[in-house]
């Protein structure tokens, strides 16, 4: 096990590394790196709360939007910057509340619950926009370079690994997985459950938020059902959880893995791709189901015994 | 030192391919790029109105020996993708499509949203594309030169359904419409058509897309006794509108409703009962002869009838690019200059641009008649005389 | 009068089809903790099927209903062998079992809606069924409308009987209440498991089968009502099969009430405050036990 401060450093000369990549790279790597590093920042924020804890969260989709459209409504007052942060932050206090009121439901409770929360800011929104702003989509005119979008992404996506790394060794990551193993144990031996739950979801929620309001640039054209889509929350679990949610280095890895084999499926298999997607997950839960994180540590068993 | 015979014959075979190179360079196929929904909630109208058609357009050209490129004639290969309805998708495969495989043309994704994606990269790698199947102010407001909307916009088709009413002497109207950019830019353009008419809007109510029952709001609105309905619709909706309507003997003199109700499945599932409804369209077989064998072919070749709007758009989109390419060749700048600023002979008649709206296509309303969506409205461009009032449900 | 008794009607119509919904669902995670986020493509099959056996073999929907439950039915039990069977036995905790068998579910999300896609195409099908109007108390429905309630209710009852009184509903029940306790007395899981969620299966399919006479169907149906059946579970209580039943006339009545006092654009956003609302005051959901 690397440092705390070993594994820190790692990460930032990666990303430094993959800084490089918009001089490197055609539009089109660019592009799908660019989904690789959404991802892996989205799966590992997941995985920061809900790998600890157990709780099965579906807001990522619900985050994401808000981030979405804090931009949308922003993007012709604030810079780029201070929008992506914004988005966080509105997701973050959002997660705050509901976390609030909801984080005493377990299991597919917590799971339907958290649906529901992205199907509720959808339509809220859209009744707004659609009642007070007389439109449904919003339209970004002067959208940021494609590198600036990319460094954005990047750069939310190392801090995300960072925190998960730092709230693993804190107190509070081993208040999370206290409540993962026994939540009334935790309880009763002092562990302030509700706290360390509504922040951890807090946490997760901000770069959700966050890397939602980045990316809501590069479409242009925002509306509710393209960046409320549930695809995002649903394909971030399963990233988070293929990859092993209670590491950091399976949901990265599993992100790339993911993006790169749903792209390359997608261009060889233009119509049997999605089906060929779905035989190959069921075939990995159901034999290695320890996920990504699982392969890894067994070859890491293998060597040391070797 | 002879030359060894192996290479005397490499140098010659060398030397003859230099040679005829040209001749066989002609061959290079034109590479035509697009991504359209093959699943996912766009799929059901991409499939019914725009890959067919792009396919078949292919197939039709390459058949006649190949895409007329400044009088040289090449193939037509397609290089498409599923963009699965999913925006980021639709981005990433443009990109693709524009500067890593840098295909000739490109053809666009389907509906507003996608549309709106892609603006921006075919100005940055300039890319002229013809949509049809994006409608809306905002769109043009883009004013993005490589853009060229071939749909009537939303104040155009409202402005014809007005007029009919005006001349029937239509005097109130109720609403219903779906919770869409589409929904709203139709009813904005009613709204207004309907007022400078002097045609009251007695209710208008909204709803979400894939709603499952709108009985109460139609019982409430037949009580209202209007003159008019007007559902501005998507397919799902359509449906359920025109059969909840029936179940309730809601039968007002108009019965309007709006996607979905020109297409074939429409009259195949209703049968006698879409008799008389109205809906927007823009032609039939019967418009001209060049609709009746586009539509025969197109029955021929995929079993199924084109849709009875936008699939003429979209076929005219492919038979405008067509001309283009014929008279400036695959110079991307050249050829989106001759778009701009040429008429075009097509399906649907002249088409014309101006600011990337086509202003030639006139607004019209069409009206199931027989199992037919005829056109009845203007009359210089109808089909068939309306029936008005709506005969009752069969 | 007659429009509040339509109202209602209206509601309890729709609440029918999620009760039937759920109760497949219900069966298969309050019995064996699997959440098959795939229910709502096992219903749109089912809807297709129908559609085929009434456009191809001209045979009435209603009568085609049970070849439909058994197909689905059939489907299900080599469904449970092939993806579900080994999650239960290796996964060493119920929310292992399901976090698992969820991920199971979503790659069947992909396969079934995709292969779909790619046999029938993306076009919109539909046939008309009985779309006659009924006079009924003053009000007015859709013949197709009202069977389908009807034969929703019906099935759903039956279920309910085959749990209460039947030897299988009642190992099922114990099952769900001890696993370890019913195995002592000697019911065997090999056996019940993929009974239970071939039988989840067949609802939906007969779900399915029933929406096909009202409404259009695509391969894409089946999402909202998986959506759908994870409320109402979790409204009526995980586990409760009547809990389902009255949890689906809730929501579908509290639709239609919210439709007509608010405006339709609000119908999911006063469907999920209700949900909330119910989580927030009884934790486990209305009727759980």
């Amino acid at each position: 096990m690397m440092t705390l401060r070993d594994s820190i450093l790692a990460t930032l000369l990666a990303a430094l590394a993959l800084s490089a990549m918009p001089w490197l790279l055609s539009a089109f790597a660019l592009s799908l790196t660019l989904t690789c590093l959404m991802y892996a920042g989205l799966a590992v924020s997941w995985a920061m709360f809900c790998g600890a804890t157990n709780y099965l969260s579906l807001a990522t989709a619900a985050f994401f939007g808000m981030g979405a459209y804090v931009t949308a409504w922003g993007a012709e007052a604030l810079p780029y910057g201070v929008a992506v942060l914004l988005g966080g932050l509105v997701a973050a206090a959002f997660a705050a509340l509901v976390g609030a009121a909801v984080l005493h439901l377990r299991g597919a409770y917590f799971a339907v619950i958290t649906f529901g929360l992205g199907e509720l800011v959808r339509h809220a929104i859209t009744y707004y926009e659609k009642s007070y702003a007389g439109t449904v989509g919003r339209v970004i005119s002067a959208p940021p370079e494609a590198a600036t979008i990319y460094h954005t992404v990047l750069l939310l996506s190392a801090l995300a690994v960072v925190t998960a790394l730092a709230v693993r060794a804190s107190r509070l990551g081993l208040a999370l997985r206290g409540i993962g193993a026994d939540e009334e144990r935790a309880r009763t031996l002092g562990v302030n459950t509700r706290r360390a739950k509504v922040l951890a979801f807090s946490l997760s929620a901000f770069f959700a938020g966050a890397l939602g309001a980045a990316m809501a640039m590069r479409w242009t054209y925002i509306d509710p059902l393209s960046v409320f889509n549930p695809f995002i929350g649903f394909q971030t679990v399963l990233i988070a959880m293929v990859g092993g949610a209670h590491t950091i280095l399976g949901p990265i890895a599993s992100a790339v893995l993911f993006s790169l084999l749903t792209e390359f499926l997608r261009l060889q298999f233009p119509y049997l791709f999605l089906i060929m997607l779905g035989f190959l997950l069921i075939l990995l839960v159901l034999y290695l189901p320890g996920g990504l994180a699982s392969l890894f540590a067994r070859w890491r068993w293998r060597k040391s015994n070797a | 030192m002879a030359i060894p015979r192996f290479t005397r014959r490499a140098i010659l075979g060398a030397l003859a391919a230099a040679v005829l190179a040209p001749a066989f360079a002609q061959d290079a196929p034109v590479r035509i790029g697009y991504a359209i929904a093959r699943t996912g909630p766009w799929s059901a109208g991409a499939q019914v109105t725009q890959e067919p058609n792009y396919i078949m357009w292919a197939e039709q050209v390459n058949a006649r020996g190949g895409l007329d490129v400044k009088g040289k004639k090449r193939k037509v290969e397609l290089v498409s993708l599923d963009d699965r309805s999913d925006m980021e998708t639709v981005v990433r495969s443009y990109e693709k499509l524009m500067a890593s495989d840098k295909v000739d043309l490109i053809l666009p994704p389907w509906g507003t949203g996608a549309n709106f994606a892609v603006m921006p990269l075919a100005q940055k790698h300039g890319y002229p594309m013809l949509s049809p199947t994006a409608t809306g102010r905002k769109l043009l407001g883009m004013k993005n030169p490589y853009f060229f909307a071939l749909l009537q916009q939303p104040d155009v088709m409202m402005t014809a359904l007005a007029e009919f009413l005006k001349a029937r002497g239509a005097k109130t109207a109720a609403v219903v419409y779906v919770d869409e950019l589409f929904g709203l830019e139709q009813t904005a353009g009613l709204e207004a058509a309907l007022k400078e008419k002097g045609i009251q809007i007695i209710e208008k109510k909204s709803y979400p897309l894939g709603v499952k029952d709108l009985q109460p709001v139609l019982n409430d609105i037949k009580s209202k006794r209007p003159d008019a309905f007007i559902a501005l619709s998507y397919p799902p909706d359509t449906f359920l509108i025109t059969g909840q309507s029936k179940a309730i003997g809601f039968n007002p003199k108009l019965f309007y409703t709006a996607v979905g109700a020109a297409f074939p499945v429409y009259r195949d599932k209703f049968g006698p009962t879409a008799e008389g409804v109205m809906g927007l369209g823009t032609w039939n077989p019967k418009t001209s002869p060049a609709a009746k064998a586009y539509f025969d072919a197109h029955v021929a070749r995929w079993k199924k009838e084109p849709d009875r709007w936008a699939s003429a758009h979209a076929w005219a989109g492919l038979q405008i690019l067509e001309q283009a390419v014929a008279k400036a060749g695959l110079d991307r700048k050249a050829l989106r200059d001759t778009i701009a600023r040429s008429e075009f002979d097509t399906l649907i008649g002249k088409v014309r641009f101006r600011n990337g709206e086509n202003v030639s296509t006139p607004g019209v309303v069409s009206q199931w008649q027989g199992g037919e969506f005829e056109v009845v409205w203007p009359p210089q461009n109808a089909t068939s005389p309306a029936f008005y009032p709506k005969p009752d449900w069969k | 009068m007659a429009f509040w008794f339509e109202l209602v009607a209206t509601g309890l119509i729709t609440g029918g089809i999620y009760a039937l919904v759920a109760l497949g669902l219900n069966l298969q995670y309050g019995l064996m903790r699997i959440m098959n986020i795939s229910h709502g493509e096992f219903l749109m099959l089912g809807a297709y099927l129908t559609w085929l056996g009434h456009t191809v073999l001209q045979v009435n929907p209603l009568a085609f209903l049970p070849v439909v439950a058994l197909a689905l039915f059939l489907v299900g039990v080599a469904v449970y062998w092939l993806c579900f069977a080994r999650i239960i036995h290796t996964a060493p905790a119920v929310e292992v079992i399901e976090a698992r068998s969820l991920l199971v579910g979503f790659g069947l999300m992909f396969l079934v809606q995709n292969a779909a896609y790619l046999a029938w195409g993306a076009d919109l099908r539909g046939y008309s069924y009985l779309a006659e109007p009924v006079d009924l108390g003053g009000a007015r429905f859709m013949a197709n409308r009202l069977v389908v309630f009807a034969f929703a209710v019906g099935a759903s009852l039956a279920l309910l009987a085959v749990l209460r009184w039947t030897l299988i509903g009642k190992a099922v029940r114990a099952m769900m209440q001890s696993p370890t306790g019913a195995q002592l007395v000697g019911i065997d899981t090999r056996v019940l498991h993929p009974v239970v969620f071939g039988l989840g299966l067949a609802m939906a399919g007969i779900a399915g089968g029933l929406l096909s006479m009202v409404y259009e169907i695509s391969p894409g149906m089946g999402e909202p009502y998986t959506v759908t059946a994870l409320i109402v579970i979790v409204l009526g209580g995980l586990g409760s099969a009547a809990g389902c039943l009255l949890g689906g006339m809730l929501l579908g009545l509290v639709e239609a009430f919210g439709m007509h006092f608010t405006s339709p654009s609000l119908k999911m956003l006063l469907s999920y405050a209700v949900l909330i609302g119910v989580l927030l005051a009884r934790p486990k959901g209305l009727f759980a036990r």
